[in-house]
């Protein structure tokens, strides 16, 4: 055995400058340990980051919206402090295919006087089945806060957080807990098809239901998708959705920003190779450089493949784990594209333009939101996709020169195993067509505004982010992957069977969506360890 | 006390009233349910919407609030002409009836039709032919309530077959699934050397899974979130198979059930023809595709019945499924139930919030202490119950039961056996179990898929039986009957009509059979078809559905038939519930007839 450097010694490795990753060692340095955070890529985020690809405009090239970043985390690491500025969004658009549209407002009561143009009894129902949610959401947050316990080995610690998870459910009294079953098992459409008639409606409210899912909105499972969004939380209000001023970017700035304020280190272009572990124990990474450097502990904010299958050995790791591995799923399903536009694009349908700083959503039908899914689960692409975009530069006109706006669409579905139709370029191109194409269907003039695109498929996400199959929550949100599932039994609790190595990202409880939570969790948890 | 309770009953009727009278509600109905489902209960006098208006409390709430605390019964000691009336004499009805007959309770069972049996019918459809009209899955009921109620004395006879499965796959290939697992590996290994390998072990970690889903069959699922005593103690059920388990292992028996059969295959298998010759028969009772959420415990729910140790049952009754229904007809009758046939029951009588008899179609009343229904929710709340005492929300949730049948069945009566391509004419054995047209989990899926445009599937999955061969009294001598169960068939069609689409169909499954079996049309001398619309019209199932509502994870144990309501008994005093749409569901399994029982029984004491 070695001495170690004494020179390289931390307490604490990250690997990833994820935002998990950096709200782990920003939680780990406010503690006081001495923490080094090492990124691959030029700039820090993940994939919440703004990029200048075009110059001029600054697209918020993955994550878009800010809604589920947890309230304790910006309190207790101080973000405001540190940079975050939230911008609200004021509601929703949908355009319809016959020429009608249906829109939501931060205000309620404008939202039911538009849903009331639709249907008198959807008007009626909405404000109960935000009340419905609202209460399911409550009930549980607390579950979303806790860390999971570990059906496999219940100790004393998984048995008092067992303990835990029963009491808290026993005390949502009969009536939440139902709805809550109700909404863990449900399709989007069945539980929203309680509440509502208006198919516009149901799709809208369904599209929550399968972001970052390979899940169609009729399958069950996918309700609860629809709650994980639902609690978007922003300035202590559920489900207003928001965005960051400056891009996405900016909200992985202020966690960074807070990290190195408690003394973190931070470095990028500094891709980890390898996790080096002696005697079953993580005790440093080497860079792909060649460079090793020591720390006490390791933690991975990376998704669990690269986490476990790439970082490790195979030999490090029991093989009824790396089966588990192997077989979580994470089958991306989702795209994105960037627009530099010379202008604002014009939907016929909008008569109010202000809406247009709206979330645009291109949902206009249940039927339409499940074809758009059938295309995809035999491996391709939508041919008319679903489409949620939104155009910043409508309230934040710094992110583009002045009089022209950048767009930013997330697309779904598209199939990481799409078939090659020649080389993956002329697949993107493909791809990218398919929703400029439409696009226009609903907005004809954005053709001709177009200045610049950025297209991403789930395999550029791979590339550039490093999250396996392009899945933006690390792992697909289902049943069998969460809470006590995630990101497989037994290792739900942050920990490894390498003593010393931990991991932090999007793969673990409680999941994908820019909410630090599992960064947090993980920290409090490698704390608890005494590391 | 009395007062008290009288004076409450008062204030409840007077509220009742004025809800009655009050502003009406918005309603959640979903404008999915089916014209049908409406008109047939304006047929009945009073809307679904009337009917919520009829009932007691206040709007939209959890269906279990109503269900809070009710003192314990007591059936001792209520006065009536019978102890127990069942309504309607589906296996379940049977089965209940009879282990309630056999603790020495005078118990009439009444059946609409003039046949027991319900879905557990063999009829002569077709002059000389005698065909199980809708399942021909009659092979897993628990040996325990074979010997409890010693059908075997009664009649009952199983015939097994091997293979369990035949899948005829296009280019005049077949994949068997045998008993054998060794004779299944080598099968399997001309499609997949590592699918093969896979196979065994596969059957070892499924079997162990089913331990603890046989468990939770045969036990009342808890009221939860609480546990009551009671509930701790049917928890004891699990516990053997539990520790059998493992830890681990039952952390991952746990992650199975919420999951798509599909993705459970996918890691075990590669090949997409192992995988859906597995998958088929998951889905067969279930309207969803392989790939929807909640097909996993399917797949666990046959296998934990299954005779053999692996996933499906390779045993027919003799006779059809009708003749094991009769078996327990038998069986109760010898124990001193009286079972009446052609005597529909119109009403539930309700005295005073209570359930105290029946009321027949001919004006007829008979009291009894207590109620058991047999029949689906819809029918027992929204056309049996008076409204007036049920909780408004109550029906609104019965009205919300998921259903939607995606299941047809065509009967042939055949000169002679078909000649599939893929099988030599000395091998006819190998028909003799289920001949599954599902060539891959792609196939099976996309067969789903039109169903959720309100389509049928243009390439449908199907399960075809023909059991003469091992049974050759149910067809005249040297000819055969073949039954085929086609899916999916969407009982809500959105262009076609149920009453014009069964000549289409009919179409559809000869051409399709005849991709396998070119000389099929050739054999058939007649058939029958029986649409998801027959089945709700003669059957009395609702929207089709054999299950009495989807067999989906939002209506599973606890949550079945309705949050609340899972341990048999329901919302009106002395009535219980013990047909499929209660726990554990629907398969012939007499089950959910066999626990309502023990639950009736333990109000008895």
């Amino acid at each position: 055995m070695t001495n170690l450097s004494e020179t390289n010694l931390y307490d604490a490795i990250v690997i990833g400058g994820g935002h998990n990753g950096l709200t782990a060692a920003a939680y780990l340095a406010r503690a006081g340990r001495k923490v080094l955070v090492l990124e691959r890529r030029y700039l820090l985020g993940g994939a919440a980051v703004t990029e200048e690809i075009f110059p001029g405009f600054k697209y918020t090239v993955c994550s878009y919206v800010i809604s589920l970043l947890r309230p304790e985390v910006i309190q207790e690491l101080e973000l405001y402090k540190h940079g975050l500025h939230l911008l609200p969004t004021d509601g929703s658009f949908i355009p319809m295919e016959d020429g009608n549209y249906l829109a939501s407002y931060a205000d309620e009561a404008r939202t039911i006087e538009e849903i009331r143009r639709h249907s008198h009894r959807d008007a009626d129902q909405y404000h109960e089945f935000g009340n419905m949610m609202y209460d399911i959401a409550y009930a549980v947050k607390p579950i979303l806060g806790m860390v999971a316990p570990d059906l496999t080995s219940p100790g004393i610690t998984g048995l008092n957080a067992l303990r835990h998870l029963g009491v808290h459910l026993k005390s949502l009294g009969k009536k939440k807990f139902h709805w809550l079953t109700k909404i863990m098992t449900m399709s989007a459409y069945d539980f929203v098809g309680e509440w509502f008639e208006t198919d516009v409606l149901k799709a809208y409210l369904c599209t929550s239901g399968i972001i970052g899912t390979m899940l169609g909105i009729k399958s069950p499972g996918t309700a609860y998708v629809l709650l994980h969004h639902f609690m978007g939380e922003l300035d202590g209000a559920f489900s207003a959705w928001g965005s960051q001023k400056g891009g996405t970017g900016g909200v992985s700035e202020a966690i960074a920003s807070a990290a190195r304020f408690y003394g973190a280190e931070i470095r990028c272009n500094a891709p980890v190779a390898q996790v080096i572990v002696r005697n079953g124990q993580a005790c440093g990474v080497a860079l792909e450089d060649g460079e090793e450097i020591y720390a006490t502990t390791i933690i991975s904010g990376c998704d669990p493949k690269v986490t476990f299958r790439s970082l490790v050995d195979e030999k490090d790791l029991p093989s009824d784990l790396v089966r588990a591995i192997d077989n979580f799923k994470f089958r991306g399903s989702s795209g994105k594209v960037n627009l530099a536009l010379d202008g604002l694009p014009e939907f016929p349908a909008m008569k109010d333009k202000s809406l247009i700083q709206n979330t645009l959503f291109i949902a206009p039908s249940t039927d339409y939101m499940e074809k758009a899914y059938d295309d995809a689960k035999y491996d391709d692409f939508s041919k008319r996709p679903f489409l949620e975009c939104v155009i910043p530069t409508t309230t934040d006109p710094s992110m583009a020169p002045p009089g022209k706006h950048v767009m930013s669409i997330f697309v779904q579905y598209a199939s990481y195993n799409m078939p090659l139709h020649g080389s993956r370029d002329e697949q993107r191109e493909a791809f990218g067509n398919a929703v400029i194409d439409t696009m226009s269907e609903f907005a004809p003039n954005i053709k001709d505004l177009i200045l610049h695109k950025q297209v991403l498929t789930p395999w550029d996400m791979e590339d550039q982010f490093s999250i396996t199959e392009g899945n933006i929550f690390h792992g697909e949100l289902t049943l069998d992957q969460l809470f006590i599932f995630r990101p497989v039994p037994g290792w739900t609790r942050y920990r490894t069977p390498i003593r010393n190595y931990y991991q932090c990202g999007s793969g673990t409880h409680p999941g994908g969506g820019i909410t630090g939570g599992p960064g947090r969790l993980a920290a409090l948890e490698i704390m608890k360890d005494g590391n | 006390m009395a007062e008290e309770k009288k004076l409450q009953k008062k204030l409840l009727a007077a509220l009742a009233v004025g809800a009655a009278f009050g502003a009406g509600i918005a309603l959640l109905l979903s404008p999915r349910r089916g014209r049908d489902f409406r008109a047939q209960l304006r047929e009945g006098g009073m809307s679904l919407k009337e009917r919520v208006r009829m009932g007691r409390g206040k709007s939209v709430r959890s269906p279990s609030d109503i269900a809070e605390a009710k003192p314990p019964l007591s059936i001792k000691g209520r006065q009536a002409d019978y102890d127990g009336v069942v309504v309607g004499g589906g296996l379940n009805g049977l089965v209940a009836a009879a282990y309630l007959a056999r603790a020495g309770r005078k118990i009439l069972l009444l059946e609409r039709r003039e046949i027991v049996g319900g879905a557990a019918v063999t009829e002569e459809l077709i002059p000389g032919y005698r065909f199980s009209s809708l399942t021909d899955d009659s092979g897993c009921l628990p040996p325990k309530i074979v010997s409890d109620l010693d059908l075997g004395s009664h009649g009952l006879n199983f015939l097994s077959f091997d293979p369990l499965i035949f899948a005829p796959l296009p280019g005049a290939t077949s994949l068997a699934i045998w008993e054998d697992v060794d004779r299944t590996v080598k099968e399997i290994s001309k499609f997949s050397p590592a699918d093969a390998s896979s196979y065994p072990g596969f059957i070892d970690r499924m079997g162990e899974y089913c331990q603890v889903i046989a468990g939770i069959k045969n036990m009342t699922p808890p009221d939860l979130p609480g546990l009551g005593i009671r509930d701790i103690l049917e928890l004891r059920n699990l516990a053997k198979p539990v520790r059998g388990l493992g830890r681990k292992n039952l952390a991952q028996a746990i992650r199975v059930l919420p999951m798509s059969v599909a993705d459970l295959l996918n890691e075990w298998f590669e090949s997409d023809i192992v995988k859906g010759v597995i998958a088929a028969s998951t889905v067969k009772n279930i309207s969803l595709g392989p790939r929807e959420a909640g097909t996993a415990y399917m797949l666990l729910y046959n296998w934990s019945e299954s005779s053999n140790g692996l996933f499906l049952s390779n045993r027919r009754a003799a006779g059809g499924s009708g003749a094991l229904a009769q078996a327990v007809a038998d069986a109760a009758v010898s124990f001193g139930a009286e079972i009446k046939t052609n005597q529909e029951v119109a009403r539930i009588i309700t005295q005073g919030g209570q359930a105290a008899g029946v009321e027949l179609a001919s004006g007829e009343q008979i009291s009894a202490a207590l109620v058991v229904s047999a029949v689906d929710m819809r029918t027992t709340f929204l056309r049996l119950v008076d409204p007036y005492y049920l909780d408004r929300s109550f029906v609104q949730h019965v009205g919300n039961i998921n259903y939607r049948g995606t299941m047809a069945r065509v009967h042939f009566a055949l000169k002679r056996l078909p000649s599939f391509t893929a099988v030599k004419s000395d091998r006819a054995n190998l028909l003799s179990g289920r001949i599954q047209i599902a060539p891959s989990m792609t196939y099976l899926q996309k067969a789903y898929d039109p169903v959720k445009y309100g389509h049928f599937s243009q390439q449908p999955y199907l399960d075809i039986q023909i059991p003469t061969l091992i049974d050759p009294s149910l067809a005249p001598d040297g000819k055969h009957l073949m039954s085929v169960t086609a899916k999916y068939m969407p009982y809500f069609l959105r262009q076609e009509d149920w009453n014009e689409a069964g000549e289409l169909l009919a179409q559809l499954v000869i051409s399709t059979v005849a991709e396998y079996a070119p000389d099929f049309s050739e054999c058939i001398e007649d058939l029958r078809v029986i649409t998801p619309l027959d089945m709700e019209n003669i059957y009395n199932l609702p929207e089709g559905n054999l299950t009495h509502g989807q067999m989906t994870l939002n209506q599973f144990m606890w949550m079945r038939p309705l949050p609340g309501y899972a341990q048999y008994r329901a919302p009106v005093d002395y009535l219980y519930l013990c047909s499929s749409a209660a726990h554990p569901g629907g398969a012939i399994t007499g089950l959910n007839g066999k626990n309502a029982a023990r639950e009736i029984l333990k109000d008895w004491r």
